[in-house]
């Protein structure tokens, strides 16, 4: 049942993936791999949930894979990169505590009471640090494999270059 | 040199166009800059660049001759669009490995600016459809996620028609935020779904800042800070936009 639960979860954050691919105008050929990739890191971020990590390092694992495997897909689809990470990590993107945090942010501004004033602020800044702290590790998931695999790729263009002139 | 060289002033300028179409189809400062250093590259030249996110600073230097071309070019923001990150890509191994012309990238970056963009009614739908995917992901019903799928679709017509008005941009987020958590609030007002709340929440998630939060995080850690900082804050005020649309509708729903 769980299994299931998570299942369908990730096949819907594919979907969410793909609304934000054609907001973005992407290529059609990419469509069908970003479904996949945004519905590969949910199925990591829940499975890892479930297995009682923190959203915030879940949300890592999943942009990190998205990041190793968009960097294979660039070569196979030949687009760049970041064609195929943002689109699908965009469904990871915390809003909904964000929005939380702006609810906060917003009824802080009209409490009274001050225990209902201190228990608003312990919401909000835990939501507000959540937020924060999921985006920095999406960003930092989704650029890691970028700045490992760039050294290899420069490398490559290098020696193609060198048999170019020496053939030329 | 195998090849004649081109004339460096039509170089320039071509350099400064691809650019600009880079940084404001939503690519990263330093792919921007590796592109243009690889198209450079190819063309024969050397060059030095500075990017910020609104304006574009080369010098391009030709190697023997000690000529040089500098010349500003300003970036008008047109809006997230990856098939003109992915087309500039493909142009630029081209240039590097098939010794492009000047008039070929031309002609290709026309033909990349006149490709069609997904119809309208595809991308509202689709785009709603993603809304009714956060609303099943935060745990809603099949109610709540109609509800979703016709608030983000109304939020994200809105967004199109402010644009299309030539609204401030950060006003037509705020218009798109207001309408899409208006109707999830007014679903809400009725009770009509077990937890309405879910669609509220997920109805505004369209126009999370996405591109510009991922891509500041990026150009922080490839050390490009001032660009980074200039999309970090693009990002809040877009967020903060969103919190005041959606501050505006909870007032009228309240009253």
């Amino acid at each position: 049942m769980i299994l299931l639960d998570i299942l369908s979860k990730s096949v819907w954050a594919g979907i969410a993936a793909i609304g934000f691919a054609i907001l973005f105008n992407v290529p059609r050929r990419v469509i069908f791999p970003i479904w996949a990739l945004g519905a590969i890191g949910g199925l990591i971020k829940f499975t890892a949930m479930y297995f009682g990590y923190g959203i915030v390092f879940a949300s890592f694992l999943g942009a990190t894979v998205i990041g190793i495997i968009s960097i294979k897909m660039a070569h196979m689809r030949k687009s760049p990169p970041l064609v195929f990470s943002i689109p699908s990590v965009i469904p990871m993107v915390p809003g909904f505590f964000a929005y939380n945090m702006m609810l906060g942010l917003i009824a802080l501004t009209s409490i009274e009471n001050t225990e209902a004033y201190l228990q608003t602020l312990i919401e909000t800044v835990n939501n507000g640090a959540k937020a924060m702290f999921i985006l920095i590790s999406l960003g930092i998931g989704v650029a890691l494999p970028m700045l490992i695999m760039r050294k290899e790729s420069i490398k490559k263009s290098k020696l193609a270059k060198a048999k170019k002139t020496v053939a030329g | 040199m195998k090849r004649l060289k081109e004339d460096a002033q039509s170089a320039g300028n071509i350099l400064l166009e691809v650019g600009s179409l880079l940084m404001s189809s939503g690519a990263s400062t330093h792919r921007t800059r590796l592109t243009m250093e690889r198209i450079a590259k190819g063309l024969g030249y050397g060059i030095e660049l500075l990017i910020t996110q609104r304006a574009l600073m080369l010098t391009i230097i030709e190697k023997e001759q000690e000529h040089f071309f500098s010349r500003m070019k300003r970036i008008s923001p047109h809006g997230v669009n990856f098939r003109m990150v992915s087309g500039i890509s493909h142009l630029s191994w081209n240039v590097l490995e098939d010794n492009w012309t000047i008039a070929q990238i031309s002609d290709e970056l026309k033909r990349l600016k006149s490709l069609p963009h997904y119809p309208r009614l595809v991308v509202l739908s689709l785009v709603g459809l993603a809304g009714a995917a956060f609303c099943h992901i935060f745990g809603g019903g099949y109610i709540e996620m109609a509800v979703a799928f016709v608030a983000t679709f109304a939020g994200l017509f809105t967004r199109q028609e402010a644009h299309r008005l030539k609204f401030n941009p950060y006003l037509c987020v705020f218009f798109a935020a207001f309408v899409a958590s208006l109707i999830a609030g007014l679903a809400e007002h009725f009770k009509i779904g077990l937890q309405p709340d879910k669609a509220v929440a997920t109805s505004v998630l369209f126009l999370v800042p996405g591109v510009p939060l991922i891509n500041s995080v990026t150009d922080l850690m490839d050390g490009n800070i001032q660009n980074g900082m200039v999309r970090a804050m693009n990002g809040l005020m877009i967020a903060f936009s969103i919190a005041m649309g959606l501050f505006a509708a909870k007032m009228i729903l309240n009253f």
